[in-house]
């Protein structure tokens, strides 16, 4: 048994990491706008249609933008100096106000009351402690838009889990909006985006606002070179993780068709620029020659009856504008090709895995209940090490599968109720839990991840929100190198409850 | 001849009236902004509503006027010049302390109005639904005779006849007050409001 006290100390960090997802509300639009979160936000960070509309429109209200703004932007160029161009710089604009919000939180932790069977009884190691107060993030982030459909966004986190080292840059990008024009395609059907960021998935991690991230999102691949049957990957890459690239996208993410395809770094390290990579410009993020691919396509179906209604950003309640009725449908792609190196008899010997990860979503919108999932298979070709340590043979492919269902009911519009279903199988997880290689605490031994989520969330203010939430999950157990129960069973129940504010 | 006759009286009468109408003015102190001053219910004498709509537009995410004073009885007509979603509702019609059923009026598309009579003195808090910042106010009140407060908080409520009157002074988020006034020609009244 390999469990070292800074095994046990990763754990709980990883588990608080998990705890703390990444999401951005935008306090500096209300502050150009002059309006409340509320506009764009169910329970922030979740956006209503209009946020997604004002998002699909590069930042901006979709209709007469500038009739909005309470705080008018600063011209760089007289709009009427696009006649002159090319002999003027083409005229853009800036925020009148810097666009800037920041966002805390902090979080209470409770765990379960055999969670130290997770050590083995002879073990010095730091206890897991049956509370906790965690301090969460502190991130400040900046968006808008330069005039042209030009749209800017860059999020920081100064700490996390009250570490600066654990802070760097979340998403920072341009994004040329509505390029198609150019090549008179149909309005909002080509947009650009350059920088570093979360790919277009169906459900934001970076953005959720859960407690807890989705389990699928955070899961890599692996895989030990031991046991019955070995596994040769090391392959960091989650969907978690922002990648730096490009993406073509288009449609609405309110109605209709939406796609995305980008291109951006492998990185099958997960580190960021190696020291001995830095240049005097910048240093290099990706550690192979490929570059991973990603593709998506959703449409949603408005089912309003009237057509006008349907077609509108938000749907016309009896009482009020309120979100579509909707069914969207979704499905997507990954493919990249992760590289291992390693010293064999006659030299370095370069593993490069193909993998992928396919699945399909859904998301169901009837008044205050909101519906969604989705469904991931994750595959990495697995190349073993041959017999005479000169090249590789292919073994099992490493693979799991996994998604989530969540519901989401608004009580109130300051009081959401959720309820969630997070599952993960993977073959690796399995290997390293047989062999006892596994250091994590939530599942040290299972090939099978499952957790039921219920949680609750509210808002205080539009910007102050707290939540709760317990993470049931089943029993669990620690198995040495033979296969033998090495530890007695044991829950990592979990209840957080957190408070975070942006302003 | 008949009609030089009315003519003459009718002439008679009118110099008589506006003889004994005179106004009420003062300054409302201890609040920044407009507030709303009327004479109160006057026992046994109602008024006209008048035939024209007052427009209340939703723009910018703004209730423009903000504040609006109309006679009981007015039709309101609620304007979305917004290209985005509005609503108009207010919770409750308050009449001093006693809270009367409110209203949502739904929503429509932009450009469009909806009208609404307010057929009870009172005061409406607009808002709207979809933007918790938005707020505009309908002061409904039972006579013609009220006024709006300029920047500097004077008033001056013309063509009041003279007699004994309530006199109210409303401000937004302020407490409201009330006081006798006896108007005989121009007659000053002045308010001191608190939040």
């Amino acid at each position: 048994m390999r469990l070292t006290h800074w095994a046990v100390g990763f754990c709980v960090v990883a588990m608080v990491m998990a705890a703390v997802p990444y999401g951005h509300a935008i306090p500096a639009f209300s502050r150009q706008y002059g309006t409340s979160c509320s506009t764009c936000h169910v329970d922030f960070p979740k956006l209503n249609d209009f946020g997604k509309a004002f998002k699909d429109a590069g930042f901006k209200f979709p209709k007469d933008d500038e009739t909005f703004l309470k705080v008018p932007p600063v011209m760089l160029g007289a709009p009427a100096q696009r006649e002159m161009w090319p002999h003027t710089i083409f005229p853009g604009s800036i925020p009148g106000l810097p666009a800037i919000g920041l966002r805390f939180n902090t979080f209470f932790q409770v765990y379960g009351r055999n969670r130290n069977n997770f050590r083995p009884p002879d073990s010095t190691d730091p206890t897991i402690p049956r509370t906790d107060f965690q301090p969460g993030l502190f991130s400040i982030f900046t968006a808008g838009n330069f005039g042209s459909g030009i749209a800017f966004w860059a999020d920081e986190d100064f700490s996390v889990g009250g570490s600066q080292a654990d802070g760097g840059l979340g998403d920072g990008y341009l994004k040329f909006h509505n390029i198609g024009r150019l090549l008179k395609l149909p309005n909002d059907s080509l947009n650009l985006r350059i920088g570093q960021f979360e790919i277009d998935l169906p459900f934001s991690p970076a953005r959720s606002w859960n407690l807890s991230g989705w389990d699928i999102y955070d899961e890599a691949n692996f895989g030990a070179l031991n046991g019955a049957n070995p596994q040769n990957v090391n392959n960091s890459f989650a969907f978690s993780s922002p990648g730096q690239g490009l993406e073509i996208s288009g449609g609405h993410q309110y109605k209709g068709y939406h796609y995305s395809l980008a291109v951006i770094n492998q990185n099958t390290s997960g580190n960021t620029a190696a020291a001995d990579n830095i240049s005097p410009a910048v240093g290099l993020f990706s550690d192979s020659n490929f570059k991973d691919l990603y593709g998506r396509f959703q449409y949603r179906f408005n089912l309003e009856r009237d057509p006008a209604s349907r077609n509108e950003i938000q749907a016309a309640g009896a009482t009020g504008p309120r979100d579509h009725t909707y069914l969207q449908l979704g499905t997507f792609y990954f493919y990249g090709r992760s590289v291992q190196r390693a010293t064999g008899d006659t030299g370095v010997l370069v593993a490069r895995e193909p993998f992928y990860r396919t699945g399909g979503d859904f998301s169901f919108n009837y008044h205050s209940l909101n519906l969604f999932g989705l469904y991931m298979y994750g595959h990495d070709k697995n190349l073993l090490p041959n017999a005479e340590n000169t090249g590789f043979v292919s073994g099992v492919p490493a693979h799991f599968n996994g998604g989530f269902l969540e519901a989401d009911y608004l009580f109130y519009p300051w009081l959401m109720g959720i309820m969630r279903y997070d599952r993960v199988q993977s073959t690796a997880d399995f290997i390293n839990g047989q062999s006892g290689e596994s250091t994590n605490y939530f599942s040290p031994a299972g090939s099978t991840r499952n957790r039921i989520t219920p949680g609750i969330q509210f808002l205080i203010h539009a910007n102050i929100k707290a939540s709760f939430e317990y993470q049931f999950r089943p029993p669990q157990r620690v198995f040495d190198s033979e296969g033998n129960p090495a530890s007695s069973p044991f829950r990592t129940n979990q209840a957080v409850a957190g408070l975070e504010w942006v302003y | 001849m008949n009609r030089s006759i009315v003519l003459v009286l009718m002439t008679v009468l009118t110099f008589t009236l506006a003889a004994s109408a005179g106004s009420i003015s003062g300054k409302v102190s201890g609040v920044s902004g407009e507030s709303v001053v009327y004479v109160d219910t006057i026992q046994g004498k109602t008024f006209p509503a008048p035939a024209e709509h007052l427009l209340i537009d939703q723009k910018g995410l703004l209730f423009q006027p903000h504040i609006n004073v109309v006679l009981v009885g007015t039709t309101v007509d609620f304007l979305n010049s917004d290209k985005v979603a509005h609503n108009v509702f207010w919770p409750s019609l308050m009449q001093g302390t006693k809270k009367l059923p409110g209203k949502n009026l739904g929503t429509w598309p932009t450009g469009e109005k909806r009208p609404y009579k307010f057929d009870q003195p009172g005061v409406a808090a607009l808002l709207c639904n979809v933007h918790p910042e938005m707020a505009g106010y309908v002061v409904v009140v039972p006579t013609p005779y009220f006024a709006t407060t300029d920047k500097s908080g004077s008033y001056k409520i013309e063509n009041v006849p003279d007699g004994q009157y309530n006199v109210v002074a409303w401000h937004e988020g302020a407490k409201t007050q009330s006081k006798p006034v006896a108007v005989a020609g121009d007659t000053k009244a002045d308010f001191t409001l608190s939040k």
